[in-house]
């Protein structure tokens, strides 16, 4: 008991004296080994160095034997030395699994993150082709309650002679809600074009026919504009009597014939071959 | 019956033989002992030699590594030196801390090589993640 007094009561000392000046403490190897060889026995990632780990362990028990049974100094230290340094050799490896894991880890992120970025770009274009397929859709759609004809020249809608009063230019109020869809369906797209053809039938000079026409495209134009529809995306002209779509013997064949045209386009090439 | 008497007869015999054997296999332990001291410890040289010689292969140019690979050549300067004394366990000490030492090296060597080419994946991986965010930003 006195022993052990002495003992703990030289160890402070020797604490105290290795704290104050620059000397090692004459166990600083052993103190070192029973630190360091824990730390890595309890590190998650010990398999990679079961080896190492194993030979430290042995080294540190050695030389805590030799110190208990107060062996040669040299031998301590030969056995604690070695404990470190398996110690480091384990705590290396561990650092270089832990690496390879960061590396195989990045790596199928970066697999990750590239298709993630593949998908989503190919998302996007599916998106607008989707998109700009459900506006022509729904260009069709809309256009299609309105009576509406595909033909080559593109969608062709036609205003009939009742929508506007007789023998004049004037739209009729009937004619709003037509106009209206025309417009949202216009403005919704810039690339879309409309051309609007006015007709007659053949009662009456050419001449007030061909004004007509032309005064009812222009209107036609003008209510389009009142709503908002670019003017870049407007051509009005008038046809006059000469493109019947009916025969003008009977009343109802000149009532189809007096008509105003509107034929849609939304060909983005024609439209860049438009501009000169 | 004949034959067992014979044998009686022989066992003070075989006692004086016993144990004139096991006095030369003492002998003969201690004498192998000693030379196998000296053959071990030139053995462990020898190996640690080899080891220290690999550690500085795989080390090449690499900084990682060569202060321990220069405490590994130490020891193994230390060993062959005791080898020369005769001191057979100076020289297994010397050579066992030089493989040691070696081995050392080369994990120094390997971890710091991981640790820059996780570092490199990392940060590219870090770039790559900036340059999709910017070209394709998180739609809705």
């Amino acid at each position: 008991m006195k022993l052990n007094k002495r003992v703990v009561l030289s160890v402070a000392i020797a604490a105290i004296l290795s704290a104050c000046s620059a000397a090692p403490p004459r166990n600083e190897s052993l103190e070192t080994a029973r630190a360091m060889v824990p730390q890595v026995e309890q590190s998650p990632r010990a398999g990679v160095a079961a080896m190492d780990i194993s030979n430290a362990r042995k080294s540190l028990e050695a030389a805590n034997r030799l110190a208990e049974a107060k062996g040669k100094q040299a031998d301590i230290e030969y056995e604690a030395n070695n404990a470190v340094t398996s110690a480091q050799i384990a705590n290396e490896k561990i650092l270089t699994a832990q690496a390879n894991e960061q590396i195989a880890n990045g790596t199928a992120q970066r697999q990750a993150v590239l298709l993630q970025a593949r998908e989503r770009e190919s998302q996007r274009s599916a998106d607008q082709a989707s998109a700009s397929a459900q506006r022509v859709d729904s260009l069709e759609a809309q256009l299609a309650d309105l009576k509406v004809q595909k033909t080559e020249r593109g969608l062709v809608l036609t205003l009939g002679d009742v929508l506007f009063d007789t023998g004049q230019a004037t739209l009729k109020s009937g004619a709003y809600g037509t106009l209206d869809r025309l417009a949202t369906a216009l403005r919704d797209k810039s690339g879309r074009k409309v051309l609007i053809e006015g007709h007659t039938d053949n009662v009456g000079s050419d001449e007030s026919n061909q004004g007509l026409s032309e005064r009812r495209a222009q209107s036609v134009q003008s209510a389009l504009m009142q709503r908002d529809v670019a003017r870049s995306q407007i051509t009005a002209m008038g046809k006059g009597e000469n493109f019947p779509i009916a025969s003008n013997d009977s009343a109802d064949g000149r009532q189809s014939n007096r008509r105003v045209e509107l034929i849609f386009t939304e060909d983005q090439t024609r439209v860049a071959a438009d501009q000169p | 019956m004949k034959y067992r008497m014979k044998y009686r007869a022989t066992r003070p015999v075989r006692n004086a033989v016993a144990l004139a054997l096991g006095v030369s296999i003492l002998f003969g332990s201690l004498s192998a002992y000693g030379s196998n001291a000296s053959d071990l410890a030139k053995e462990r040289v020898a190996q640690s030699d080899t080891s220290v010689e690999q550690a500085r292969q795989t080390l090449g140019k690499s900084e990682h590594g060569t202060v321990e690979l220069q405490q590994a050549r130490d020891k193994l300067d230390a060993a062959k030196s005791a080898l020369a004394k005769k001191d057979w366990k100076g020289a297994e000490r010397a050579a066992a801390q030089a493989h040691l030492f070696a081995e050392l090296a080369v994990a120094k060597s390997q971890s710091a090589d991981a640790r820059k080419s996780a570092d490199e994946v990392l940060a590219s991986l870090e770039t790559l993640r900036q340059e999709t965010e910017r070209n394709t930003p998180t739609q809705r």
